[in-house]
């Protein structure tokens, strides 16, 4: 049996978000680790959106094809694309903080190492 | 009532209308800022009131125009007022500490701190799952921006290492927001709503998917409170953050967490709670483990609020078992915890540098050293502060339901808080300060001051709920506990004035209730109050104003009051705590006492603690008893309940094994306090000895009597107490260890459980109290004009000092136990008591015991005043007038007590005859009968004293040619000694019987308690290097503690 396009979205989303989550472990500069996170973060917006998904529906937009009456039963779950877009933003937000750290670890210490920056421990 | 959607309006309004203002005019944005945090903190504070005064109801608002699950609604109710104004509060507050750093920042850090009590706020309102992923992820884009806000004018360590710390943190919310988001996704699939109400009663556990759903949220929501392992890069937070930063994010973030884990647990249900209750208690004792070798203050707190939030999620997880009063308990712990941690947070701003020790610099500032005090009292749960109701209630809730491992952890993790705390305030009261000035300015001792104002109003709060709770009073209002604390706003008086009030309080307390004593609790009222203000007496030679004893010997005194009025089992251990604090403050005043005070606090917590567990035991899941009913107590529980209010008790007297504290303790007190502590404050052990005993009598414990046991051990306190006394070099630490062996007496007595043995204990409360305070005052005195403990450095004062003399003697006679003074009664009745007991063995050890104690007293008197006159002591006075006046009424009173000592023991005696009938004394006339033998006091005065005069005559006859031996007639070999202390005939005065001896006396015990707190530090060395500074290991630690809690949870 061919899985879903759902199912193979999900697949997706899940091989993305390991595959961040490896690369913001092992790798030891920041501007990488950050990338990785994007990974992760795409992986996991994949993820919701496919749990929203229906087969053989259509986008959850009120237009000339689909009127208010019978959209319950014609368009997808429309909760899960506008948790993804908020999700979205968060995350540019959130990376966009992080690449602004980067620049300022940088700038103080003339390295993007993460192990350079163990001073606070213990 | 404002609708609470304004708290985020106006936040939110505040934040935007910032952004339109002029960016230099950087006043009116911070006007803008206070007004907005204040209108919040209003808002708050309207709604706590409805709801606490009005009784309204909670209140939903919806958004959007629809109810859930269509739209998000917030709900405010009690819990959420009282949070969100603790949050807002603590924002304003922070706000105005941050004035510098905000007017500098400009409007866009304002805006930052504006979105950061507003997420919170958020997360604390919402029903709505997706709404508090939102409300979190603005805490963590917000926190990143303020934790930049150290700097090294500020106090900071410099802003670099607050820009790695902020990194760390955003690499593990990163990993967090993964989780939770796919875990709401994944349980709104699986209940079709995102309504925290609407998916709890969809059942998610029982849906596809479902348990893994809650158990990813679940735990990036825990992730939040920052649990061991996962916890490193907090506590890079709280070590580098601007201070005000940090009290907000342990008081408002902390608090904004545990209720939104309190709200996830309503979804999924009771099965989690086992997990909630693990990641708590392993949280708790671990960061306190980890804090103790922490030498950095603002990370030692970080590590305190780390634990102390792992305990709040401890009483979440034991809600089903604490029911109804689970929002008691909570609120009183988290409460106490944000506003003392706030409030530390705060003062350690204040300080330049950031080791534990320089916290001396705050010496200047006696009101913020007593908001050190409040607040330290607030974290570990002291009366009359909230965390003392919380944990009498959790302890007793848990020991009704059979959870004891749990209860041990906690009260474990508790002592080991304690330690580190209070070895900090020992730090603070004794290191040498370094060279700063603590500013004083307005905005910043302005948030700490009501930070303490909020503490003492809390702790009246607490105490009239525990009042209904409990059907009592409130604890605060306890009149002898006011007059004690009314000595903190008379503070500013001259001592004498103090001194004065002090007595003539104690006395007229006395005066108004000395009617409602039983005879026995009447001798330790007079001791406690009458014996208290006489040896207040000895204050009056300390001029100035003493800031700080007087509070502390009030507190000690009004515990002790209260402790032998208490009837029930909480106000007898709020009155135990009351006076172990004000007896801690009073004996670290002692130049050398940090090491010693520390060791005091730490013994008596953990027999509080034992105390506590004890209680809670026999309460048998009641929240108190009456004192007497511990008769009731049935058999599996009883002997256990024996067992721990026994140890309890004997931290407090010293018995051996639990010794180690009292002699540096008692020794290295002030001249007046030694007195208190020895002759007053060693009583309320042996008043808690006795009221044990008489309701339980004799328990067995797997077949062994119980009361054998505290035979043996009291026989081996006295042996080993007389012994090390022997051997002291130090006069006040030889009269400490005596009173280890004379406890030792008096708990024997006790533990023989018959008439004469009680009697004879009483005959050494008293004696004790009389003869040890008079020593202490006497040898006090010397020391002072001595100015040396050493008793080879003294010598031949007996010219000098004469009636310090006389007081010593006196006192050695009475002590020593021979005829005619007092100490002989004592004897009297105790050989009187062993022969009608029939444990003849510990009867030998005690009886050798007697002969050891000749031996230190000798040397008491012989090396301070007979032999030669040191040279440079030629010029010494008499003791102080004030010091001498006090000795010369106990020598009186020793007289007396030894003439009639029926005035008192007739009376203890007719009333112990109702709990021991058999073997009385009977008094007539002159003299006391008992069954083997009789004793005639006066008659033996006057034998003795015809004796005395005899023989003293002779003597003088015999000795008429004696040469007088001058100074110099023995020389060195004409060599200067190495150490010419060795030659002098003072030093090691007992050296054959210290080799006969001496390998009794080795510090077994001291090494063993030494050895403990190494293993425990070492432990929590090794344990937290864990933390490697590394983000990515932090990353790494959540993943772990995810994937342990699912192994291990059983997920």
């Amino acid at each position: 049996m061919m899985p879903s396009i759902a199912q193979l979205a999900m697949a997706t989303g899940f091989i993305l978000i390991l595959i961040g989550f490896y690369g913001a472990l092992t790798q030891r500069n920041l501007l990488r680790m950050i990338v990785a996170f994007t990974l992760s973060g795409t992986g996991v917006n994949i993820v919701i959106v496919a749990i929203g998904y229906m087969h053989g529906r259509t986008a959850p937009i009120l237009d000339a094809t689909v009127n208010a009456a019978d959209a319950v039963s014609r368009v997808i779950d429309p909760v899960p694309q506008a948790l993804v877009l908020t999700a979205i933003v968060i995350g540019l937000g959130v990376t966009a903080l992080m690449l602004a750290y980067a620049l300022k670890l940088h700038e103080q210490r003339r390295s993007l190492d993460i192990a350079k920056f163990t001073e606070l421990k213990w | 009532m404002v609708s609470p959607l304004y708290l985020i309006v106006l936040a939110l309004a505040a934040a935007f209308l910032l952004g339109l203002l002029n960016p230099e005019r950087r006043g009116r944005a911070y006007a803008v800022t206070l007004v907005a945090l204040a209108g919040m903190t209003l808002i708050s504070a309207d709604w706590l009131w409805a709801f606490t005064m009005e009784g309204i109801d909670p209140v939903d608002v919806y958004t959007a125009g629809a109810e859930p699950p269509f739209a998000i609604n917030l709900r405010m109710g009690l819990a959420e007022a009282a949070l969100t104004l603790l949050v807002n509060l603590t924002g304003l507050l922070s706000a105005l500490y941050l004035k510098d750093v905000l007017l500098a920042g400009g409007r866009r850090t304002m805006a930052v701190l504006l979105i950061s009590v507003m997420a919170l706020v958020g997360i604390i309102l919402t029903r709505d799952l997706f709404n508090l992923f939102v409300f979190f992820e603005l805490v963590v884009i917000s926190s990143a921006g303020l934790v930049l806000l150290a700097n090294d004018k500020d106090g900071g360590p410099a802003s670099g290492l607050s820009l790695s710390a902020g990194f760390k943190y955003l690499i593990v919310s990163q990993f967090i927001s993964a989780f939770l988001l796919l875990g709401i996704i994944f349980a709104y699939h699986a209940t079709g709503t995102l309504n925290i109400d609407g998916m709890a009663n969809a059942s998610l556990g029982l849906a596809t998917g479902g348990t893994i759903a809650f158990f990813l949220m679940f735990m990036a929501i825990v992730a939040e409170l920052k649990p061991f392992p996962a916890n490193g890069w907090a506590l890079d937070i709280y070590e580098s953050a601007h201070p005000a930063f940090s009290a907000i994010f342990s008081a408002a973030t902390g608090a904004a967490a545990l209720y939104a884990v309190d709200k996830l647990l309503l979804i999924g249900g009771a099965e989690w709670l086992p997990i909630a209750t693990g990641i708590g208690i392993v949280t708790f004792i671990a960061a306190n483990l980890f804090a103790l070798p922490q030498t950095h203050d603002r990370r030692l707190l970080g590590y305190s609020s780390i634990a102390q939030t792992g305990l709040v999620l401890v009483v979440l997880g034991q809600r089903d078992l604490l029911g109804d009063s689970t929002p008691f308990i909570a609120f009183g712990l988290l409460i106490s915890h944000a506003v003392a941690k706030a409030g530390l947070f705060w003062l350690s701003g204040l300080l330049k540098n950031r080791q534990l020790a320089d916290w001396a610099a705050l010496r200047q500032r006696p009101l913020l050293v007593f908001a050190f005090v409040t607040f330290t009292a607030m974290l570990t749960g002291l009366p009359p502060f909230p965390g003392f109701y919380a944990k009498w209630e959790l302890v007793h809730q848990l020991a009704g339901a059979g959870q004891f491992t749990l209860l041990g952890l906690i009260l474990l993790g508790a002592l080991i808080e304690a330690g580190y705390l209070f070895r900090w305030f020992g730090y603070l009261m004794k290191r040498e300060a370094p060279v700063e000035t603590v500013p004083c300015t307005g905005h910043k001792v302005g948030p700490v001051l009501v930070a303490v104002a909020a503490g003492w109003a809390l702790a009246y709060l607490w105490g009239d709920l525990a009042g209904g709770l409990f059907g009592r009073d409130n604890l605060l209002l306890a009149l002898p506990l006011l007059f004690a604390l009314s000595f903190l706003l008379l503070d500013w008086l001259p001592a004498w004035i103090k001194n004065s009030l002090a007595i003539a309080g104690m006395v007229a307390f006395f005066l108004l209730t000395w009617g409602e004593y039983d005879p026995l609790r009447l001798i330790f009222a007079i001791i406690f109050l009458i014996g208290g203000a006489l040896t207040l007496l000895a204050s009056y030679s300390v001029h100035g104003r003493r800031i700080g004893f007087y509070p502390a010997a009030m507190l000690m005194y009004a515990g002790m009051v209260m402790l032998i009025r208490a009837t029930t089992s909480f106000d007898f251990f709020a009155a135990w705590e009351l006076l172990t604090v004000g007896s801690y403050f009073l004996i670290l005043r002692g130049k050398h006492s940090e090491p010693h005070a520390l060791s005091y606090i730490l013994f008596s917590l953990g027999g509080a603690f034992l105390i506590l567990a004890g209680f809670a035991l026999a309460a048998a899941g009641a929240p108190q008893f009456d004192l007497a009913s511990l008769a009731q107590v049935a058999a599996p529980a009883a002997p256990w309940v024996f067992v721990l209010l026994a140890v309890g008790f004997m931290t407090k007297t010293a018995a051996i094994g639990l010794h180690i504290w009292l002699p540096g303790a008692h020794a290295e007190a002030e001249t007046d306090v030694s007195p208190m502590v020895s002759g007053i404050l060693l009583k309320a052990g042996l008043y808690g000895m006795m009221v044990l005993l008489l309701a339980m009598g004799k328990q067995q414990l797997y077949g062994v009597e119980l009361t054998h046991v505290l035979l043996w051990i009291a026989a081996l306190t006295a042996l080993i107490g007389n012994l090390m006394a022997v051997f002291q070099e130090d006069a006040k630490r030889l009269l400490a260890y005596s009173s280890i062996g004379q406890m030792g007496y008096a708990l024997f007595g006790l533990a023989l459980m018959n008439h004469l043995g009680w009697l004879m204990a009483l005959v050494f409360v008293i004696n004790h109290y009389i003869y040890k305070s008079m020593l202490f005052l006497a040898v006090g005195g010397v020391a002072k004009r001595t100015g040396t403990r050493e008793m080879y450095k003294m010598g031949g004062l007996i010219r000098l000092m004469p009636l310090s003399f006389i007081a010593v003697l006196i006192g050695i006679i009475a002590v020593s136990g021979v005829p005619p003074l007092s100490g002989f009664g004592g004897r009297w009745v105790f050989y009187n008591a062993i022969m009608s007991a029939e444990y003849r063995l510990p009867m030998v050890v005690l009886f050798m015991a007697g002969p050891i104690a000749f031996l230190y007293l000798f040397r008491l008197i012989y090396t301070i005043f007979l032999g030669q006159l040191k040279d440079e002591l030629r010029r010494v006075k008499e003791a102080p007038f004030w010091i001498v006046l006090p000795q010369m009424i106990y020598v009186a009173l020793l007289l007396v007590f030894a003439v009639v000592p029926g005035l008192a023991l007739r009376h203890v005696d007719a009333y112990l005859n109702q709990f021991f009938p058999e073997g009385g004394l009977h008094w007539g006339g002159g003299t006391i009968i008992s069954d083997y033998g009789y004793w005639n006091p006066v008659a033996i005065m006057i034998i003795v004293g015809v004796i005395f005069t005899t023989v003293f005559a002779l003597l003088l006859i015999v000795n008429r040619k004696a040469q007088m031996v001058k100074q110099f007639n023995i020389v060195f070999s004409a060599e200067r000694p190495f150490r010419p202390e060795t030659t002098h005939y003072a030093w090691n005065f007992y050296a054959p019987y210290r080799k006969a001896m001496g390998f009794l006396t080795q510090p077994f015990v001291t090494r063993f308690w030494d050895t403990l707190a190494d293993l425990l530090h070492t432990a929590g060395d090794l344990g937290r290097r864990l933390y490697d500074g590394n983000g990515q290991s932090y990353g790494f630690h959540f993943l772990a503690f995810v994937v342990i809690v699912f192994f291990v949870g059983g997920i």
